[in-house]
């Protein structure tokens, strides 16, 4: 093993990578605009549905329109009373979003200072209508309260008898953005994880199949780099392509972010200050030397690009596993043990990066395991690449 | 100059190779000839260091390919199969390059070669454009090009006109011929007796892993005839 043969087939192999158009696109250039394009079209339209319905609530009244309250929401200026003959089907067929039954004795109930009941009728699977329902309901809590108010006004009583206590509410959190980042930390570990494992996969086929396929392997292994130059070359320029997929889409999700707007928190991504992501990305770069070895080492086995497309679609199912196993973990008060099993301790780690928390017995275990994988993943590569039934099996 | 000395391959209980020894000059194209599965790819694997011999060993150069593999590398160039085995979106230049690189020749040098074999093989036209187009023979003579950059004494020939057309197999014989010319010792593979006879000095028949014939084509003629299909088949089908 030479480090300048190394350099040479790394090189090479970059620019190989690079000019396969099909590897920018789907490895680079796809995961850039994905999230974008998806959270930016998923957020205008959640955006735009909630302003286009909560502007313009279709609400139907039954029997009492002529009642205090009917004319009180009717003054509300987004709601618009239409007729029905039938609420319940009219608010399962969408034409109106809520219909309220309101009894006829409702002004004496009122009156004579009893209950009235109000009947709400909505559909809880439509969006638009559980929406409206809720507006509806504060409208004439409200609405109750004027009527407490004046009642209690008429008996020479303060209001605030109702509330003896005040709540105020203060996030405990050490600094802004608390619930920000606790989307984060639920999402960008599974999404980095399955980069890791994904990001490298296109590369690793090429190099190794590919690498059979075309034969190009005969010629390669009779230079004068030996087997191990050019492993450890290629296994650079795999987790270098790795890295860069990775990038590029936690990029593309931070714009994307950026492009939904206030349904998925607005500024969430300003929330990591350059240190967390630095250190993110260190473990982000164990993972994908990880998987690159692996996936270096079963292409290798493979014959053809196929065959090494069906050999690594397994290894995509672990992956998963490891990084939705640890989906809903809470890491504020986590067990130590668990930092000692494979991709959890990672997605853990980077967990407690995002909340801003860097336990150094944490951070020590999860990197050095990550250091005996890497070892033994290269071990693994080391040995299939010098074995003569895995390059020239037939 | 090439010495085989009792070279022997097992795969599990196939003996792919079984004992062979035989001994190439400079100058000379011997023909390693045999059916399908006769062992051919197999020997010339083991001198070209890319499988480990069960037993025995080759001298390349005077090199011990078990004892001095790297010495034995810089000494071959190969040219195994018919497909021409590049990289599609390298140019030819760069695929040429890449081997010099990995040859440890400096820039100098590598540039002189590329740059000599590039009007030898009339290619100028298209050495600096990516090869995934290129038809068949033009990819041959990339390949060409590659296995002698590194201006190895001893050639290393597959069956290297597997699956040609005649133009590119013309390229390829013409090539193994101005080999000989620059005196480096050919061992070229072949299931087809008419090419060993038109290209050889010497044939060595090989068969299930063994040889079971060594001698100069003029006396091969002398022993068996005119008609050397004829002569292969009798050879082989005897055993
Ligand atoms: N990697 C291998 N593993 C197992 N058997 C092999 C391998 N390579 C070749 N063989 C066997 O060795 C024998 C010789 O093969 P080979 O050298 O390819 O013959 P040829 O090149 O003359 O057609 C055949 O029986 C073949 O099946
Ligand atoms: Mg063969």
């Amino acid at each position: 093993m030479n480090m300048k043969a190394i350099m040479i087939v790394f090189k090479k192999e970059l620019t190989d990578l690079l000019r396969d158009k099909k590897t920018v696109i789907v490895g680079i250039l796809i995961p850039l605009i994905i999230f974008p394009i998806m959270f930016g079209l998923i957020g205008r339209s959640v955006e735009g549905n909630i302003k286009k319905t909560s502007e313009n609530l279709k609400i139907a009244i039954q029997s009492q329109d002529k009642s205090q309250l009917a004319v009180f929401l009717k003054s509300q200026k987004n709601i618009t009373v239409v007729d029905s003959n039938d609420i319940k089907k009219d608010v399962q067929e969408g034409k109106i979003y809520v219909g309220l039954i309101i009894p006829q004795n409702i002004e004496e109930s009122i009156k004579d200072e009893k209950s009235a009941e109000i009947k709400i009728i909505y559909d809880d699977t439509s969006q638009n209508s559980n929406m409206a329902c809720n507006i509806i309901k504060s409208l004439i809590e409200e609405y109750s309260k004027e009527i407490v108010k004046s009642r209690l006004m008429s008996k020479g009583i303060d209001y605030s008898i109702l509330t003896p206590i005040n709540i105020k509410e203060e996030i405990a959190a050490k600094d802004e953005g608390g619930f920000g980042k606790f989307m984060l930390s639920l999402l960008l570990p599974l999404m980095l994880i399955i980069y890791g494992m994904t990001g490298p996969m296109a590369a690793a086929t090429d190099l190794g199949a590919g690498e059979k396929e075309r034969g190009t392997l005969e010629p390669l292994l009779t230079t004068q780099a030996g087997r191990m130059s050019l492993l450890f070359g290629k296994l650079l320029s795999i987790t270098v392509m790795g890295f860069m997929g990775t990038v590029s889409s936690i990029i593309g999700l931070m714009i994307g972010v950026k492009a939904g707007g206030s349904v998925f928190g607005g500024d969430m991504p300003l929330l990591l200050s350059p240190i967390t992501v630095i250190m993110i990305g260190i473990f982000v770069l164990l993972i994908i030397m990880v998987f690159g070895a692996l996936e270096l080492s079963i292409s290798i086995y493979a014959r053809s690009f196929k065959e090494a497309q069906t050999y690594l679609s397994p290894l995509t199912i672990i992956g998963m596993a490891g990084a939705y196993g640890t989906y809903m973990i809470d890491v504020k008060n986590v067990s130590t043990i668990l930092f000692n099993v494979p991709l959890a301790n990672v997605s853990l780690i980077i967990k407690e990066f995002i909340i801003g928390i860097y336990n150094p017995l944490h951070i020590g275990m999860t990197f050095g395991w990550n250091l005996v994988y890497i070892f033994l993943a290269v071990l693994f590569a080391r040995y299939m690449f010098s074995k003569e039934e895995v390059i020239f099996r037939a | 100059m090439i010495e085989v000395k009792g070279l022997c391959k097992y795969f599990k209980n196939v003996k792919a190779v079984d004992n062979i020894n035989f001994t190439v000059s400079e100058g000379e194209i011997v023909g390693l000839l045999g059916e399908n599965g006769a062992g051919k790819t197999t020997t010339l694997r083991m001198i070209a260091t890319m499988l480990k011999p069960t037993s025995g060993t080759a001298l390349i150069n005077g090199y011990d390919l078990l004892k001095e593999p790297d010495k034995v590398r810089s000494n071959i160039g190969i040219l195994f199969g018919g497909e021409a085995g590049l990289y599609d979106r390298l140019t030819a230049r760069e695929n040429i390059k890449y081997f010099a690189d990995l040859n440890n020749m400096n820039e100098n040098e590598s540039r002189e070669n590329i740059d000599r074999l590039v009007k030898m093989l009339d290619m100028e036209e298209y050495v600096d454009r990516r090869v995934g187009k290129f038809s068949r023979g033009m990819k041959q003579k990339v390949a060409i090009a590659r296995s002698i950059v590194h201006n190895p004494k001893v050639m290393l020939f597959d069956e290297p006109t597997l699956g040609l057309d005649v133009t590119s197999s013309k390229i390829v014989q013409d090539f193994i011929l101005s080999c000989k010319n620059e005196n480096k010792a050919i061992v070229f593979s072949s299931h087809s007796m008419q090419e060993v006879e038109k290209l050889c000095d010497r044939i060595v028949i090989i068969h299930k892993g063994k040889i079971i014939e060594d001698m100069r084509v003029d006396d091969f003629k002398g022993k068996y005839g005119e008609d050397f299909e004829k002569a292969f088949v009798g050879l082989v089908g005897d055993k």
